[in-house]
């Protein structure tokens, strides 16, 4: 029964300890802690005699999982981390569990903040390393748990008036709803600026909201521009050629409705790096099936070469355009 | 509503969407009796450019973006016809505080120049507005390819 005497005396004095560093985190329990199990002030008295209590049995049976489980019943899926941490049944220990207890109590409350509970595990893990000084390794705890409200307290404010938001603020940055609303409204136009920019050729190196937007102006407008001179030629060349589009399209029309080309034996000869083109489509339709190979390696050829001149397509198709006109 | 920032999604089409449905709009215009004659260019200048449009708006995103719902909206209007949209959810009061809210006058000029240009822009706030300009400029790309391409393939050498 001496060593129960002892640790129980020491987990009295830690019990002290325990509810100093409860009543710090008391003011911060009240602010947030609504709808826990026992409601505030009650849930974080109960805590400390079921520690006591509990704790005992941990110095007991090390390897009590499941008294960890009820004993952080307010924290269920924490009690894992220290699982893994085998601590030997040293009563200085206690005094260093208190103090995580305390703080896994707190955050247990403030759900959005993982990095947080993270904070808890560092401490142990740095505090583990020096574990015969126990009046250090309280003061050490004390000061992390200090550390640890100050953040909290700037998160949970923001988390409190705006639910939904998950930012942390930096220090020293302004917390309330309209600079926020506004931040996070700044970030959004911010991206999408960046996303025109890739888009746009030439707008990565021109500095400034204003002349990028200009940038980009100019832009919509050539193409713009483009499209209906493009209209204009076809315009003039149309009546010159008949279309015999309308059996193609007929035929392909139930398989395209979804808008891609699949249905036809053409897919599988169709990898999705060969940029098609019109001439090619046209190839395909109005040759016969046994030409396919031979359709093949032009389509790739024609392929690669689109994209730098379209010259090059219009040469290419000579043979077979007069096919087409008929 | 400052929330979480989900990915903005411009994808667009494969160039054969957009193809088979200008090929498929063309072919209906030559079915017109009055298109072929070769006098009137000019109306079917107009035509074709309504119709390459038009073709654009629906291969690229039916009636999923504003642009294409405005355009498709402003087409059918001119034909006469009605054009019914599946309603969605509109967040017009969210628009209204909003546009009260922030007024930057160096962008808002930029701003006002970027809703004449893109069609339906007139309502938006300027962060949609972007994420509309970026998709209508892919569109409108993939649509001058497909387009030069026809030429290209067509015109007499």
């Amino acid at each position: 029964m001496d060593p129960t005497g002892v640790s129980g005396a020491r987990s009295n004095g830690g019990g002290a300890t325990r509810e100093a560093t409860g009543l710090e985190s008391l003011h911060l329990g009240d602010e947030f802690r609504q709808d826990n199990v026992g409601g505030g002030f009650t849930a974080l008295l109960e805590l400390p005699p079921t520690q006591a209590v509990k704790l005992l049995h941990f110095a007991d049976s090390p390897s009590s999982s499941s008294q960890a489980a009820t004993v952080t019943g307010i924290v269920p899926p924490l009690h894992h981390s220290y699982e893994t941490l085998t601590f030997p049944s040293n009563s200085a220990l206690l005094m260093e569990r208190a103090a995580r207890f305390s703080g896994e109590t707190t955050t247990s409350s403030v759900p959005s903040t993982s990095s947080v509970k993270t904070e808890p595990a560092d401490e142990t893990n740095s505090s583990q390393a020096a574990v015969n000084n126990r009046s250090g390794k309280r003061k050490d705890s004390d000061k992390k748990t200090e550390i640890l409200k100050k953040k909290k307290n700037k998160s949970s404010e923001e988390n409190e008036k705006l639910p939904y938001v998950h930012v942390r603020a930096r220090r020293g940055q302004a917390t309330d709803s309209h600079s926020l609303a506004e931040r996070a409204r700044r970030e959004k136009i911010n991206a999408r600026m960046k996303l025109l920019q890739e888009l746009v050729p030439g707008c990565d190196k021109i500095q400034g909201t204003a002349l990028v937007l200009d940038e980009i102006i100019n832009h919509v407008q050539s193409l713009q521009r483009q499209v209906e001179m493009l209209s204009m030629r076809l315009a003039s060349v149309n009546p010159r050629i008949d279309f015999n589009l309308d059996t193609i399209l007929g035929s392909e029309n139930g398989s395209l409705m979804d808008g891609s080309f699949s249905g036809t034996a053409m897919q599988v000869v169709w990898p999705h790096q060969v940029i098609e083109t019109e001439q090619s489509y046209h190839q395909r339709q109005l040759q016969q099936p046994q030409q396919w190979p031979f359709d093949v390696l032009n389509q790739r050829a024609w392929g690669r070469e689109e994209d730098q001149v379209h010259g090059n397509d219009s040469a290419n198709l000579h043979p077979n355009q007069v096919k087409m006109e008929l | 509503m400052a929330s979480a920032n989900k990915p903005i999604n411009t994808d667009v089409p494969e160039k054969d969407v957009f193809a088979l449905h200008f090929l498929q709009s063309l072919s209906n215009l030559r079915r017109q009796n009055t298109f072929n004659s070769p006098e009137k260019t000019n109306d079917r200048v107009k035509k074709i450019k309504k119709v390459a449009y038009v073709s654009m708006a629906r291969a690229a995103g039916g009636t999923n973006r504003l642009w294409s719902r405005a355009l498709l909206r402003r087409a059918a209007k001119e034909n006469n016809k009605v054009v019914r949209f599946p309603r969605r959810k509109k967040r017009v009061t969210c628009l209204r505080r909003r546009r009260s809210n922030r007024r930057d006058p160096v962008e808002e000029e930029e701003a006002e120049r970027l809703r004449n240009l893109v069609p339906g822009g007139g309502g938006m706030e300027i962060s949609k507005l972007m994420e509309e300009t970026a998709h209508y400029i892919k569109c409108l790309s993939m649509q001058v390819k497909v387009m030069q391409c026809l030429v290209d393939g067509l015109a007499p050498k």
